[in-house]
């Protein structure tokens, strides 16, 4: 029994969390939990443990000899039921979370988080000057990047670019955005104006909007937006205006084609973008924006 | 809308997010912490501190400097430094100024902060940070170990004098293990059972602390928070409870802050200078170490601490 706790349960939760990070890792799906910068360090863990449940296979160690000077009777329980309750909390949780758990949250969390539709909500990077720093970067590969220049371009010492030149765009010739681009637009002229009556294409989750639709041509298209990690995205939405009411379920993923314009609504500019084409599609390469 | 609605695959979504992110810190708390046990003589540790207790404790909550740790990973490293003789004041120093007073960290708030007066916030967060730590530090010194420290954690030390500065030092030669005859190959052994050890007993905390935290994050509507921050007071404590409750490193923590764009500057010092050094994981972390009344008492402490000082800020700016 001593040799259980001592020697492979330590061994087999060490195994088992790298399995689980390196199985996120390989897999890709830890694109969807982390943030590009902190991805390695999941693999560099992944190793370091397996390395160190190698150790206890192969190196007989007993974990009690520490426990008997440092441990004692926290975590690592001296009754037998203390430390199995400490061996589940430490390999069912994860395990379960890793089997159960999507690549997204669901409609109900988004809400509960707020769904951020003002650039304001996100960071405080769009200044009131004519200087205006480019919008947050994406690493979402399905859609190529919006080169963001065009909105840091210095007005007086030289004239924008033409908005086609600097925004990548599909092949039928829309203009290729992301959610937080439009956001970013609806808050400086500069942005707003090349944009403006333009045809662009977005992919995004279908929510509906519950505000300001009367005909219930409206809704919402929302991808989360990361700093670190899933805990801390928030959805970010921009309006869609469409023909008829929209089709689909709720939060599936929709590419969007149609012309941007920047009504001015309970006293602020927003960006609404009047759908000609609504259609399913397959969930973006990365999910979250960063 | 209810204003909690659980669903366990959104839960889960957020709970292993927490987890993948804090386990490679834990991870590198846990293997310096081996490291510092199989390598380190005893004795190193309290040499290297001035003899001043006062100076000790000072320079200790500039440590993070040097060895760089968020709050996870300090936790694990002070209680191996207090079995290795660090004094139990300037461990408590290093344990609370280490997740902000140390370059990644400086680095991270004045990245996330830019276009919010970046240095300001950066400084106010170290040097706000770093006095609390010490003052801490200085509060603790006058506290009887038998008071401060777990029953598990006190008998592997004992309280002497040293220029009247109470320093911990192994019991007997008994519990300290004589390094100096072991070969490298034993060394490293021991160091890897020790990190094992350590990293598993903190792990399970973290888990604890990224579920109550996921539950929050997913379950629990926060629009309810948000008229709080049209009050100076409210936010602040607001935002305290937020962090309190989301259990973020402190590596990363200020690009959350950043976002709060809503909330006051204060709010937002409030959210980086508490959150660093107690938060829901923590509560649990430090009571490895400390005693539970010391634990809550630390908490009571830096909460007020912390509303003063940017009820005081918030005036200034």
């Amino acid at each position: 029994m001593k040799k259980i706790f001592s020697r492979w349960l330590p061994c087999a939760t060490l195994g088992a969390w790298s399995a689980i990070l390196l199985f996120f890792y390989f897999s890709g799906r830890v694109k969807d939990l982390l943030h590009p910068a902190f991805r390695p360090y999941t693999l560099i863990a992944g190793l370091v443990m397996l390395l160190l449940a190698a150790c206890f296979v192969f190196f007989p160690m007993n974990l009690d000899a520490c426990a008997d000077d440092e441990l004692a009777a926290k975590s690592f329980g001296r009754k037998t039921y203390g430390r199995l309750l400490t061996f589940f909390i430490l390999l069912v949780p994860i395990c379960a979370a890793a089997t159960f758990s999507t690549n997204s949250y669901g409609l109900s969390t988004m809400m509960n988080r707020g769904v951020v539709d003002d650039a304001q909500g996100l960071k405080a990077q769009v200044k009131s000057t004519p200087y205006v720093e480019p919008p947050l970067p994406s690493n979402d590969k399905s859609q190529p990047q919006s080169q963001p220049q065009y909105a840091g371009v210095d007005q007086t010492s030289q004239p924008p670019a033409p908005v086609e030149d600097e925004i990548p765009r599909s092949k039928d010739g829309n203009l290729i955005v992301q959610v937080v681009d439009l956001l970013y637009a609806a808050q400086d002229s500069t942005m707003r104006d090349p944009l403006k009556n333009q045809t662009v294409e977005m992919i995004g989750q279908l929510m509906p909007d519950t505000v300001n639709n009367a005909n219930g041509k409206r809704f919402k298209l929302v991808r989360m937006f990361m700093v670190c990690c899933a805990a801390d995205a928030r959805p970010v939405a921009v309006l869609i205006e469409g023909k008829t009411k929209p089709q689909g379920e709720e939060m599936s993923w929709i590419k969007v084609v149609g012309k941007v314009e920047f009504p001015i609504e309970n006293g602020r500019p927003i960006a609404v973008v009047k759908a000609s084409k609504v259609v399913a599609t397959d969930p973006p390469a990365e999910t979250m924006l960063y | 809308m209810s204003w909690f609605t659980f669903h366990f695959q959104d839960f889960s979504f957020s709970f292993l997010s927490i987890l993948f992110e804090g386990i490679p810190f834990l991870l590198l708390g846990s293997i310096v912490s081996g490291v510092v046990d199989a390598f380190v003589p005893s004795e190193t540790l309290t040499k290297m501190l001035p003899k001043n207790g006062a100076l000790a404790i000072c320079l200790s909550g500039l440590l993070g400097g040097i060895f760089p740790m968020c709050e996870c990973g300090s936790v694990i490293v002070i209680r191996r430094f207090i079995k290795k003789g660090l004094p139990v004041s300037a461990a408590v120093t290093y344990m609370l100024a280490s997740p902000i007073v140390n370059p990644i960290v400086a680095l991270s708030t004045f990245t996330a902060f830019r276009g919010q007066s970046p240095w300001v916030m950066m400084s106010l967060r170290v040097v706000v940070g770093y006095l609390l730590a010490i003052t801490v530090g200085f509060i603790s010194r006058q506290i009887p170990l038998d008071r401060l420290l777990q029953s598990n954690i006190l008998p592997s030390v004992q309280g002497r004098t040293r220029t009247s500065f109470k320093i911990s030092t192994p019991v007997d030669a008994g519990n300290e293990i004589d390094l100096s005859g072991d070969t490298f190959w034993k060394k490293l052994m021991r160091s890897v059972q020790a990190a094992t050890s350590d990293f598993l007993d903190v792990a399970f905390f973290l888990v604890i602390g990224a579920a109550i935290a996921s539950v929050f994050n997913t379950a629990v509507d926060q629009q309810l928070i948000r008229p709080l921050a049209t009050s100076v007071p409210l936010s602040i404590i607001s935002m305290m409870t937020l962090r309190f409750m989301l259990g973020l490193c402190s590596t990363s923590d200020a690009f959350i802050a950043a976002s709060f764009v809503s909330f006051p500057f204060a709010a937002k010092l409030a959210f980086l200078v508490f959150g660093a050094m107690f938060d829901l994981k923590l509560l649990f972390l430090y009571q490895l170490v400390f005693r539970r009344k010391y634990v809550f008492a630390l908490g009571i402490g830096l909460l007020v601490a912390v509303v003063l000082i940017c009820l005081q800020i918030s005036t200034q700016l």
